[in-house]
């Protein structure tokens, strides 16, 4: 496969929420990306539901009406809804089919009746845990691919959180590696998107909807999870921006097997990638600390075409449903950054986004327009290998947090810093000798089966 | 933007304001032998230590050097670890160090050392998120635990049966997702019915005090760190009603 070899934006100043190079529309005519930036609401169902497919369609039938029904309420003019499947939903593929015909027939009906402009994405959960199944031959795997087909009939956007390479990122991780990490990222999770990701490509094109990519979530956000907040103390914030660095490259794989975004919410590296391909994104920051922290709450607003909420539990709030009370949020977030787009404040507003978090912490210093695209930029310009292009993303990632004098780290962040570049300077050139390298060194991880990504 | 806003008045970056003064590792021996393997524990190398250990065997008994170097040493990191003034990978790394070290002590001496009690660990099923599980059990191996590791995404009934099987002390559950934490109560419900009397300290993602303390047996484990201090609760003679009312609300 080519890699990319070229950046789709000039200059990251040509960056803005609200607008991508390439902008898509649904097949029920949402246009995503062309000027206005749309609120993805996100719900979970509660514990319990999960039990029967009768009390799961039952749940997302209350969490669509709802989410709808807000929307018109207080009127928000567009939206999309995302279903995030639980286990249950796609161990049994009937039954995420069942619930994506279902959730299409509510928009349906919405639009009918109110005009109100609306998608539906459903993402597929990726049950291929890698240390207990063969990524490319097992049951499970006959299930995702079962789930991608039964739901792109219904769906306007298809998404997947993919798991490749995560037994040893797991390993790696807590063990402050960054080998292990580029490893398990680049070349482990490269390879399974470079399989998985062209059948559903193949399965979003015969059904007529939008194959809408992937994120990095099984590893860079679990990083950032770890890494937590100012007084967490699990693992450097250093490595967790690093980890995101490296996570944008195989998240463009995604793109480079045809997808065409919007791209994933919970895809924190999604900057990078809108820099690079011009898609259009979701993001989600301060709005989905209903699900988790993190320290970057503004910014990831600040080139968005879709603001999301990662995902909260379906629950009886003051002010209504969860589902209702996270639609009027976000879409009242958009609506401020629509306003700034027509009132030609968006600059300004940007700004603001933008510098309320840059030196927050490594991780939000690196997702800003500029750095990630300098990010973007090292990765398209070591486009040789998947190994080239992710260790060049993350020592450039290294030095733009080495070079700010205005970011402060604490003492072992900067001692890990400093490591983890030590290490990435001194792994081999090419990418057989790094796997090479690293087929030794991870061979007694538990459950790590090189086979599952054919090596 | 030429002059970027720094008031602090935007954000406070308190783990630079908070940070602790980094303390050196206390000296956990005076015989310079046993020292130089807690000086390698510490430093988290698993190979070098098998060098490190090597040597020592040459001068000092298997069961000396794990007693008087390896498990002190290893204390000594998990009170760093637990004053916040080493991070998570420093102790997973001297924990591997640990491990590998006894494995070579115990080649040595033709036998296992006793561990201080036996504890099941798993991941819920339909859950296949298991990093907290990981830490769990590199914590509990830590400090000197048998870890039985039934892995990710476990049925209900085997892990009941694991606990029949191996008679731990204590059984750990984790799950990241609320739709996969449901298999807690119906373990803790079918443990109750076979006579399986153990504290069951369930934790990870969305796992709430709420709902772990609302079935017998559940104690609500907020962090990794918890469990081998709730572990040693156990050896010490606490139940689970015991436990749950000193480390839950």
């Amino acid at each position: 496969m080519k890699l990319t070899g070229s950046m789709e934006y000039d200059s990251s100043a040509e960056m803005m929420f609200g607008t991508a190079c390439r902008p898509v529309k649904t097949r029920s005519g949402l246009v995503i990306g062309s000027g206005h930036v749309i609120p993805e609401v996100i719900s979970h169902p509660r514990p319990g539901t999960e039990r029967t497919l009768h009390d799961l369609l039952r749940e997302f039938e209350r969490i669509s009406d709802d989410t709808l029904e807000r929307c018109v309420q207080v009127g928000h003019p567009s939206v999309v809804i995302e279903n995030e499947h639980v286990f249950q939903m796609t161990q049994n593929p009937r039954w995420g089919g069942d619930i994506a015909a279902q959730t299409a027939g509510q928009l349906e009906e919405y639009r009918q009746k109110y005009g109100l402009a609306c998608a539906y994405r459903a993402t597929i959960a990726d049950i291929r845990k890698p240390d207990l199944v063969d990524m490319r031959r097992s049951d499970r795997t006959d299930a995702i691919l079962e789930s991608f087909e039964v739901c792109a009939p219904h769906a306007d956007i298809i998404s997947v959180e993919s798991l490749g390479g995560k037994e040893i990122s797991d390993y790696s991780l807590i063990r402050n590696d960054i080998t292990g990490m580029l490893f398990a990222q680049a070349i482990l999770g490269g390879r399974d998107m470079e399989w998985l990701w062209p059948q559903i490509v193949a399965i979003a094109k015969k059904h007529g909807c939008l194959a809408g990519g992937d994120t990095n979530c099984s590893q860079a956000n679990v990083a950032m999870f770890m890494a937590g907040g100012f007084l967490s103390n699990e693992i450097p914030h250093t490595m967790a921006a690093l980890c995101r660095a490296i996570g944008a490259t195989k998240t463009l794989i995604a793109y480079e097997c045809g997808a065409t975004g919007p791209g994933k919410d919970c895809a924190y590296e999604n900057p990078i990638i809108k820099a690079i391909t011009g898609i259009p994104i979701s993001t989600e920051g301060k709005s989905s600390a209903c699900a988790h922290m993190s320290l970057c709450g503004n910014v990831m607003a600040a080139v968005c075409d879709l603001w999301a909420n990662e995902a909260v539990e379906y629950h009886w709030m003051f002010g209504g449903s969860s589902s209702a009370v996270f639609a009027e949020i976000l879409g009242y977030d958009a609506a401020a950054m629509n306003t700034a787009l027509e009132l030609g404040y968006q600059k300004e507003f940007q700004a603001c986004l933008i510098y309320s978090d840059r030196y927050r912490s490594p991780q939000s210093y690196i997702l800003c327009p500029d750095t990630a695209f300098e990010i973007g930029k090292a990765i398209v310009e070591n486009n040789e290998s998947y190994y080239s292009r992710a260790k060049a993303a993350a020592i450039r990632c290294g030095e733009l947090l080495q070079n700010d004098t205005k970011l402060f780290f604490t003492a072992f962040e900067k001692d890990s810093l400093n490591g983890y570049m030590r290490d990435l300077r001194n792994l081999p050139d090419t990418e057989e000798e790094f796997i090479e390298l690293c087929l030794d060194r991870y061979a007694r991880v538990r459950g790590f089966s090189p086979a599952s990504y054919d090596l | 933007m030429t002059h970027p806003p720094t008031s602090s008045e935007i954000f406070t970056r308190y783990d630079i304001r908070a940070e602790i003064t980094r303390q050196k590792v206390r000296r956990v021996s005076e015989d310079t032998i046993l020292q130089s393997v807690a000086d390698c524990l510490v430093s988290g190398d698993d190979t070098e230590i098998l060098v490190v250990i090597g040597k020592a065997l040459q001068k000092r008994e298997p069961l000396e050097i794990i007693n008087k170097g390896l498990i002190p040493a290893m204390k000594e990191m998990g009170r760093l670890y637990d004053e916040g003034i080493i991070f998570l990978p420093q102790i997973i790394l001297s924990s591997d160090a640990m491990v590998a070290g006894i494995s070579l002590c115990e080649e040595k001496m033709g036998q296992s050392i006793e561990k201080k009690a036996r504890v099941v660990t798993h991941t819920a099923e339909g859950d296949i998120h298991d990093i907290g599980q990981v830490i769990v059990n590199a914590l509990l191996n830590a400090a000197g635990f048998e870890v039985i590791n039934l892995g990710a995404d476990v049925p209900v009934d085997d892990v009941v049966e694991a606990c029949r099987l191996y008679k731990p002390i204590m059984l750990s559950g984790t799950a990241l997702m609320t739709t996969t934490m449901t298999a807690f109560p119906r373990i803790a419900q079918k443990m109750v019915e076979q006579g399986i009397i153990i504290p069951f300290v369930c934790g990870g993602g969305a796992v709430s005090e709420a709902f772990v303390t609302g079935y017998d047996l559940g104690i609500w484990g907020k962090e990794a760190g918890w469990a081998p201090l709730i572990a040693e609760d156990i050896l010490f003679g606490m139940d689970w009603k015991e436990i749950r009312t000193k480390w839950n609300r």
